[in-house]
């Protein structure tokens, strides 16, 4: 359908017009992403390209359309219970806590991690960022009002991450979801309660650039489902960046399905599904 | 060398315990397994599977290296490619014929990588994924094999990759094992 030099002129033009770096995408992920948008845009690679550069909010439209922005209410139940479990209890003890999530999308992850937080009694002295590249989803994830018949299949995953302690099965804990959430079948939404609301700073951020896009050092970080569509090169780079901004104590959270590869994953201890910093 | 992916749904998880408990433990070749699974089901999966088989079974993560002898089942909700390279690379795109993993995505993308070398297995199931995976394993010049419909639990699935693609065989689940067990360098 169209050559990989095409791509790569698709891939300039992006970056000088727009000032967004694919280069160290995974290439095949991109390319399928490039192929849904020209098949929605019914546009061939050239025009979409020439429609890039005269067209800025086009663009803006076209680099959101890449992103892959799936995410759920406590994904991945068990990694919430090893949060916690095994990282809040040691967080305590601090006068505050700063958490990242790197790559939010609509803030499902979020609001998780406050509701957690909450349970804990650590949310009021937490400092919860949040970036994505994509600002549609940050008005959404702003907003904590999402669609109800998407979010109700997975809607047992906040029993599992909240109602079930891993370390000991007999434990009764019931945390009634009304408490963080309100639903309005008919209306189809799903809203997060006020209280936890305004409580997140979310932020637009594009992790290619490498900076910290808050001025401060983090206890963790999350950057899950993020990286499987970056190449290895940007990988590592990463796995620096997040090294050189989480605090000595802190730790990192990925996907459960991502690992660290390559020179970086010395530079981590693994524990579980939690990648603690290595000083040494 | 020869790259084995087997894809199913509704009623097809009994065929492939048998299968992977029939298996000689030195089966020389890698194994994809794409299966749908009901959307609320989502752990104890793998361990159900591993319960049964001869061959060590993983989910795996992205990018991991590709072992002969080793079944790798595509984690819920995401879809599972196979590369040149031999690896494994994951993702969370949309869903693909309502299904995430969806088999034509790891069974075009096993044809795409692989080619003749390429063997495709497709087994009960309600809807019509994998009948387009089944067309490209085909036309990349791979095997691509059908349980028959008349033994499926649910035959939509079956019947349509049939009608899509030229199939090479059409076969009941224990043919399935001894065409299997009979693969060789
Ligand atoms: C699949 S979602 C993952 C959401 C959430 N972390 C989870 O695991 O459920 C990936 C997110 O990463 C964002 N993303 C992609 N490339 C990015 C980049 N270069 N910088 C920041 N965010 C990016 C996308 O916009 C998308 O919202």
């Amino acid at each position: 359908m169209f050559e990989e030099e095409d791509v790569k002129i698709l891939i300039r033009a992006l970056k000088d017009c727009g000032g967004y770096d694919f280069s160290d995408y995974s290439l095949k992920s991109f390319l399928r992403r490039v192929e849904k948008v020209l098949y929605d845009n019914k546009m061939d690679i050239y025009t979409l390209t020439n429609a890039i550069k005269i067209d800025s909010n086009f663009l803006e439209q076209v680099v959101k359309d890449i992103t892959v922005n799936t995410t759920e209410i406590f994904r991945d139940p068990s990694v919430w219970q090893i949060i916690k479990y095994r990282v809040l209890p040691k967080l305590h003890a601090q006068k505050e806590i700063n958490i990242w999530h790197a790559g939010c999308s609509i803030g499902m992850e979020v609001y998780s991690m406050e509701i957690l937080l909450y349970e804990a009694g650590l949310l009021d002295k937490a400092r919860i960022y949040a970036t994505d590249i994509n600002s549609d989803v940050l008005k959404t994830a702003e907003e904590g009002v999402f669609s109800y018949r998407s979010a109700s299949e997975y809607l047992d995953n906040y029993r599992k991450a909240l109602c079930v302690n891993p370390y000991n099965m007999d434990e009764k804990i019931i945390v009634p979801i009304e408490k963080y959430l309100d639903f309005n079948i008919p209306k189809d939404t799903l809203k997060v309660k006020p209280f936890l609301l305004s409580k997140a700073v979310f932020k637009k951020h594009n992790l290619v650039s490498g900076t910290n896009p808050f001025n401060v050092k983090y206890d963790m970080i999350l950057c899950r489902n993020v990286l499987i569509y970056f190449n290895q090169t940007l990988q590592n780079k990463l796995f620096m960046d997040f090294w050189k901004y989480l605090n000595d104590d802190g730790v990192l959270v990925l996907g459960i399905h991502e690992s660290i590869l390559g020179p970086m994953s010395s530079k981590y201890d693994k524990k579980g599904l939690i990648y603690q910093k290595k000083l040494f | 060398m020869l790259y084995v992916v087997i894809g199913g749904s509704a009623g097809s998880f009994p065929v492939v315990t048998g299968l992977l408990a029939s298996l000689d433990k030195n089966f020389p070749f890698p194994m994809f397994l794409c299966l749908h699974r009901l959307k609320n089901v989502r752990t104890g999966f793998v361990e159900a599977l591993r319960l049964k088989s001869v061959l060590p079974v993983s989910e795996p993560y992205d990018r991991e290296p590709v072992l002969r002898g080793h079944v790798y089942l595509a984690p819920a909700n995401y879809h599972m490619y196979v590369t040149k390279s031999e690896t494994i690379s994951l993702s969370t795109e949309e869903v693909v014929n309502h299904s995430r993993p969806s088999i034509d995505i790891t069974f075009s993308s096993a044809a795409r990588s692989f080619g003749s070398k390429c063997v495709g297995i497709l087994l009960s199931g309600a809807n019509k994924d994998g009948a387009l995976g089944m067309k490209a394993i085909k036309e990349a010049g791979g095997t691509a094999i059908v349980q028959s419909p008349d033994e499926c639990q649910v035959r939509t699935m079956t019947t349509a990759a049939i009608k899509a693609a030229d199939v090479d065989y059409i076969l009941t689940g224990a043919q399935i094992i001894s065409y299997l067990q009979k693969l060789k360098e």
